[in-house]
C-alpha cells in the first residue's frame, strides 16, 4: 500500500502542468464554497444577534403556560418574587444582566384616533444595554429618569403621526378588569429587524406599566449573556436552579420562530450550492483526468502484465485523483479563508433585509465546518470524476493497451 | 510436463467492418528450458500467439495450458495471479514505469507477491540488477538510461519473480544490432544457467539464428518448425 501511495504521488507530480490546472479548478470550487458559506453564516448570525439584541434577549423566564394562555389572563401568569428570581439567575456564570418586563395590550390615542398596541414595561437603562441592534430613528432611548416617557415602534409612530415630544394617552385594563388611562410623552421612535413588531410595539418604564395595570408583578425575566454560544449551558443551569418554581426557560431560537425558518431556508440553499459546485468541479476536472488515464493505457497494461490485478489499477487512478483533490482543497481552504478575511476587512454593503428598513454591512465569516465541508467537496469531486476512467483503465483489454507506446 | 501447451487455438477479432482471423487452429507445445523464437512477417499472428500464451489475451477457440493448468476459463484476477507467479514479460518498447527508478521497476512485480518480506524483495532486486550489470544504475529513472540499459532493467524485472517462462515480443526491435545481440546473449545465458524458458517473437534473422527452436508463422498458422541443438544455435550466432 505504501508503494502504491508513492507511485500515485509521483504520477501526480509527473504531469505538473496538467496537475496544476486541475489543482486550480478544484481550489476555485473550494474558495467559492468557503465564501458563499461564510456569507450565509454571517447573514444567519447577524439575524440571530439582531433578534437577541433588539427584542428577545438570549433567554426568557416566564410562568409555565404563559405563552399559550397569558394573553387571555395576564394576571394569572405573573412571576412570583421577581427580585429573588433575578438574584438566582444573576448568580449563573455568563449571565451579564437580568431584565424584568411585563407585557400588556392596550389602545394608544393621539387625540384623534386609536391604535391597538402591544406594550412592554421595561427597565430603561438595562434595555438600552441589551438593545444594541435597535435603531433609534427619531428622538432618543428611554432612560430611568423618564417616569412617563414612551418609545414607539416606527409603525406605531407612523400610524398615529407622532413625533418625539408629542403626548399620547395609553388606555388599558387593570388586572381587575377596570379601565385605566395614563398620559405619556413620546421620547423616541425605534426600528428593529422586524416591521411587524415595530407596527405594534410600545415601551414604557416598568413602574409606569405596573401603575397602569394596577399590579406590581412582572411577566418575564429576560437574560442578557456575555456570549450567544453560552445560551444552551445557561438555559440548563437556569432550569436546574429554578426547578422548584413553576416556570419555563425559553431560548432565543424558541422565542423567534422566524429565525429557525430563515436558517432552514438558507441551509437548503447552501446544500444546493454545495451540490452545484461539486458537480461543476467534477465536470471541469473530469476531462483532464480522462485524458491522463487514456494516455497512460500502456503503463496500466504493463502493470497488469506484471501481475497487478484490476483493482490495483482502479485504486491507483482514484488515489491519484484523491491526492490532486487534497492538494487543491488545501490550496482552496487557504485562499478561501484569506480572501474571506480580506473581504471582511472591507465589508459588503447590503440593502435592508426583508421585513426591515435598515441597511447593513455584511462580512464573510470563517467556520471550521464550512472549511471542512469545502475541503470534502474538493477531495470528493475529482474522485467522483475519476470513477469512470479508473474503471475503464482497470478493465481495458491488456493486449490492446500494450499496443500503445509508453 | 510441457510448460506451455497450446491446443487448437483460434483468435478472431473485428477490425472495422471485417473480421480478422489472427490465429487459426494453432497447436504448440513448449518444454521447460526452451529458447524458442517465433518468426514471421508482421500480421502473421506471432504477437497474438505470444499474448495468448502470456494470459494477456484470450483465445476465441481452443485451450491454453500453463504448467498443466487450463487458463482459458479463468477470471481476470486469477490470470493476474498466474502472470505474477509464473510469467515475465519483455516488451519492444521496454515499458518501464517512468516514475520509478530501475530498482523500483524491478521491485514492482514483487509487490504482487504478499508472501515476500521487504528484505527478501530488496535482496532479489539487488541480485537481478547485478545479474544484468546495472547495479550502479539502481537509482536512475528510465529516461536517464539508454535503450539497452532499459531493456536490461526489463529483463531483471521479468526474472525477479522467479518466472519460469519469459515472453519477449520483439525484444531487440528498438535496439541497434550490437546492443540487440548483447541483450539476446544475456537472455541466452540466463536460459542455460537458470533453465528459464524464453519465448520471443522476431523478424530479425540474426535473432532467429540464436534460438534453439524456431517456429515460422504466416497468416495465423504455424508454417513449419525447426529444431536445433544448443550447439548449432551457438555456432549460428554471428
Amino acid at each position: 500500500m505504501r508503494e502504491l501511495l508513492q507511485l500515485a504521488a509521483r504520477n501526480v507530480l509527473r504531469q505538473r502542468g496538467r496537475s496544476l490546472m486541475t489543482l486550480f479548478a478544484i481550489a476555485f470550487g473550494v474558495v467559492a464554497l468557503i465564501l458563499a458559506g461564510g456569507f450565509i453564516k454571517d447573514t444567519v448570525d447577524e439575524l440571530g444577534e439582531s433578534m437577541i439584541h433588539s427584542q428577545s434577549g438570549h433567554l426568557q423566564v416566564n410562568r409555565a403556560g404563559y405563552r399559550e394562555q397569558g394573553a387571555r389572563e395576564p394576571a394569572a401568569y405573573l412571576l412570583a418574587e421577581p427580585e429573588a428570581l433575578r438574584a438566582q439567575l444573576q448568580a449563573i456564570p455568563a449571565v451579564e444582566e437580568v431584565l424584568l418586563r411585563n407585557v400588556f395590550t392596550g389602545l394608544l390615542n393621539n387625540g384623534r384616533t386609536d391604535w391597538a398596541i402591544i406594550g412592554e414595561g421595561v427597565e430603561p437603562a438595562a434595555e438600552a444595554r441589551l438593545g444594541t441592534y435597535i435603531n433609534i430613528s427619531a428622538g432618543r432611548q428611554l432612560t430611568d429618569s423618564d417616569p412617563f416617557g414612551m418609545m414607539l415602534g416606527a409603525g406605531v409612530a407612523q400610524a398615529l403621526n407622532l413625533q418625539p415630544g408629542d403626548w399620547v394617552d395609553l388606555l388599558t385594563n387593570t388586572t381587575e378588569g377596570a379601565v385605566n388611562v395614563l398620559e405619556f410623552e413620546v421620547v423616541g421612535i425605534f426600528q428593529t429587524f422586524s416591521k411587524d413588531y415595530d407596527a405594534r410595539a410600545v415601551r414604557i418604564p416598568l413602574p409606569a406599566a405596573q401603575e397602569l395595570l394596577g399590579d406590581p408583578g412582572v411577566h418575564l425575566a429576560v437574560l442578557r449573556l456575555a456570549r450567544t454560544e453560552a445560551t444552551a449551558a445557561v438555559q440548563q443551569a437556569a432550569q436546574a436552579t429554578l426547578a422548584e418554581r413553576d416556570v419555563e426557560v425559553l431560548d432565543w431560537r424558541r422565542l423567534n420562530p422566524f429565525y429557525e425558518q430563515t436558517v432552514a431556508l438558507y441551509q437548503q440553499q447552501f446544500g444546493f450550492l454545495v451540490l452545484v459546485i461539486l458537480l461543476m468541479v467534477t465536470l471541469s476536472v473530469g476531462n483532464s483526468i480522462n485524458m491522463n488515464v487514456y494516455e497512460r493505457a500502456a503503463e496500466f497494461g504493463t502493470m497488469q502484465a506484471c501481475g497487478a490485478p484490476q483493482r490495483q489499477i482502479f485504486r491507483l487512478v482514484l488515489l491519484e485523483s484523491a491526492f490532486l483533490g487534497a492538494a487543491g482543497a488545501v490550496l482552496g481552504v487557504v485562499l478561501g479563508n484569506g480572501l474571506a478575511l480580506a473581504i471582511s476587512a472591507v465589508g459588503i454593503p447590503m440593502p435592508p433585509p426583508p421585513n426591515s428598513d435598515i441597511a447593513y454591512i455584511a462580512l464573510v465569516r470563517l467556520a471550521w465546518w464550512i472549511s471542512g465541508l469545502a475541503f470534502a467537496v474538493g477531495v470528493l469531486a475529482p474522485v467522483i470524476a475519476a470513477l469512470r476512467p479508473a474503471r475503464r483503465a482497470a478493465r481495458a483489454d491488456i493486449a490492446e493497451s500494450l499496443r500503445q507506446a509508453v | 510436463m510441457a510448460i506451455v501447451k497450446v491446443e487448437k487455438v483460434g483468435k478472431r477479432y473485428p477490425l472495422g467492418e471485417q473480421v480478422v482471423d489472427a490465429l487459426r487452429d494453432v497447436s504448440l507445445t513448449i518444454d521447460p528450458g526452451a529458447f524458442l523464437a517465433i518468426a514471421g512477417p508482421s500480421g502473421s499472428g506471432k504477437s497474438t500467439l505470444l499474448n495468448i500464451i502470456g494470459c494477456i489475451d484470450s483465445p476465441s477457440t481452443g485451450h491454453v495450458f500453463i504448467e498443466g493448468q487450463d487458463v482459458s476459463g479463468k477470471t481476470p484476477d486469477q490470470l493476474a495471479d498466474v502472470r505474477a507467479r509464473t510469467l515475465g514479460f519483455i516488451f519492444q518498447n521496454f515499458n518501464l514505469l517512468p516514475v520509478l527508478s530501475a530498482r523500483e521497476n524491478v521491485e514492482y512485480p514483487l509487490l504482487q507477491l504478499p508472501e515476500l518480506s521487504r528484505a527478501e524483495r530488496r535482496e532479489r532486486v539487488a541480485h537481478y540488477l547485478d545479474m544484468v550489470g546495472l547495479a550502479r544504475f539502481a537509482e536512475h529513472r528510465p529516461n536517464q538510461l539508454s535503450g539497452g540499459q532499459r531493456q536490461r532493467v526489463a529483463i531483471a524485472r521479468a526474472l525477479a519473480t522467479h518466472s519460469r517462462l519469459v515472453l519477449a515480443d520483439e525484444p531487440t526491435a528498438n535496439l541497434d544490432r550490437e546492443t540487440g545481440r548483447s541483450i539476446l546473449e544475456l537472455m541466452q545465458s540466463i536460459n542455460s544457467k537458470a533453465g528459464t524458458t524464453f519465448v520471443f517473437s522476431t523478424h530479425d534473422s540474426h535473432v532467429m539464428a540464436m534460438a534453439d527452436r524456431l517456429v515460422h508463422m504466416e497468416d495465423g498458422c504455424i508454417l513449419r518448425q525447426e529444431e536445433r541443438s544448443a550447439q548449432s544455435a551457438e555456432e549460428a550466432a554471428p
